[in-house]
């Protein structure tokens, strides 16, 4: 039986998140998977320990290594990493904070609460992800 | 077998509020709960108001909780219930009128908004519109619906939010969206393309359990989400 094409609906926000959403929780494990790559090829197998290397999977930042026994920290530094640990950031926030959005909008109809509720996730995620990305250009 | 009955009770013209009773009766194995509720009504407590019609399952007017799950009364019966009290209380997420009767308006409503019909405006054809059985099994499993409400009444984004269009309209939905003669597919989309549209389920499974027709419901939402996001009819 061939697919028949329909025109789609219109984008909106909860399309757009909605796509988000499964679209970032893909893209979370394959940076994750870059970086535990990376780290095994620049020698973490032998020079640092477990705990250490899970902790650059998840956050590729340098004072993530600088306890361990790598010898140069120069190409655990850079912009490449400091991109990644933003990628990072911003997928991982708005994943999690678009969930509170779904949660607080199951119970609260389009009105003033729905508005108070969508604006405070808001400005918290935007606090959250300017303060990170502060850090990690800093550290 | 003797089975305790526990009822929810509610007459908004009295002040006893809502409350149970608990009747004990005499019950074969093979009696269905819809039996216990007439037993009540015809031999106990003749004020004991329920719906029902059919008494066969095709109807779906008897849904109610039977034990904490949604269930059609004349479809469970007493020797398949792990205990001997049975605890019967209305749907839940729809006002309640009186003991078991809720107000469907809501639901019906929401059923009404998806556009539950055939749409296609072309003329015609002498004698029938075409479509191989191919075609006509891809929506197979969401005709068998008969708007009992049971999927919709135990889906906890409904119980919190009544403007959720709800699994029972969208499966209606997914009825005509697949099916291959009708052409008015992308205006359903639209139309579930919403805040109170597909996206406030949460696929967790409540509806597909609760169905008495076992119609894969979170499975043809799933479907209807995948349609709205690729903008094809698989």
């Amino acid at each position: 039986m061939q697919s028949r094409k329909v025109p789609q609906p219109g984008w909106n926000l909860e399309y757009t998140m909605w796509m988000f959403t499964r679209l970032s929780g893909l893209a979370l494990p394959v940076l994750g998977l870059i970086g535990i790559t990376a780290a095994l090829v620049m020698g973490a197998r032998t020079q640092m320990d477990l705990g250490t290397l899970m902790r650059w999977t998840f956050f590729p930042n340098v004072s993530h290594v600088t306890s361990s026994n790598i010898p140069d920290y120069v190409p655990w530094g850079g912009a490449f990493w400091q991109i990644m640990q933003i990628m990072i950031a911003f997928f991982g926030f708005t994943h999690g904070f678009n969930g509170l959005r779904v949660v607080a909008e199951d119970y609260t109809n389009p009105g003033f609460w729905q508005v108070f509720w969508r604006g405070i996730i808001f400005l918290v995620w935007l606090f959250s992800l300017l303060a990170v990305i502060f850090v990690i250009i800093n550290s | 077998m003797e089975v305790k009955l526990k009822v929810f009770r509610y007459n908004p013209e009295d002040d006893e509020g809502k409350h149970f009773d608990t009747f004990t009766l005499e019950a074969e194995p093979t009696d269905r709960v819809l039996d216990l509720l007439e037993q009540v009504k015809n031999y106990v407590d003749g004020t004991l108001t329920f719906r029902r019609s059919c008494a066969h399952g095709v109807c779906g007017s008897d849904a109610i909780r039977i034990n904490g799950v949604n269930r059609l009364a004349c479809k469970v019966l007493v020797q398949d219930l792990k205990s001997k009290t049975v605890k019967i209380e209305p749907i839940l997420g729809l006002e309640v009128e009186k003991d078991l009767v809720v107000d469907m308006e809501p639901f019906f409503r929401h059923y009404k908004s998806v556009l539950p019909y055939f749409v296609n405006d072309d003329p015609p054809p002498m004698k029938e519109r075409l479509q191989s059985p191919e075609e006509r099994s891809r929506f197979d499993d969401t005709t068998k619906c008969i708007l009992c409400a049971s999927c919709t009444t135990s889906c906890p984004s409904f119980w919190i939010n009544e403007e959720y269009v709800g699994p029972s309209a969208i499966v209606n939905a997914h009825r005509f969206i697949y099916d291959s003669r009708d052409q008015a597919a992308a205006e359903r989309l639209e139309i579930l393309n919403d805040q109170f549209g597909v996206y406030r389920c949460h696929t967790i499974f409540n509806c597909t359990d609760a169905c008495p027709r076992e119609i894969e419901v979170t499975k043809a939402v799933g479907e209807v989400k995948k349609a709205i996001a690729t903008g094809r009819l698989e």
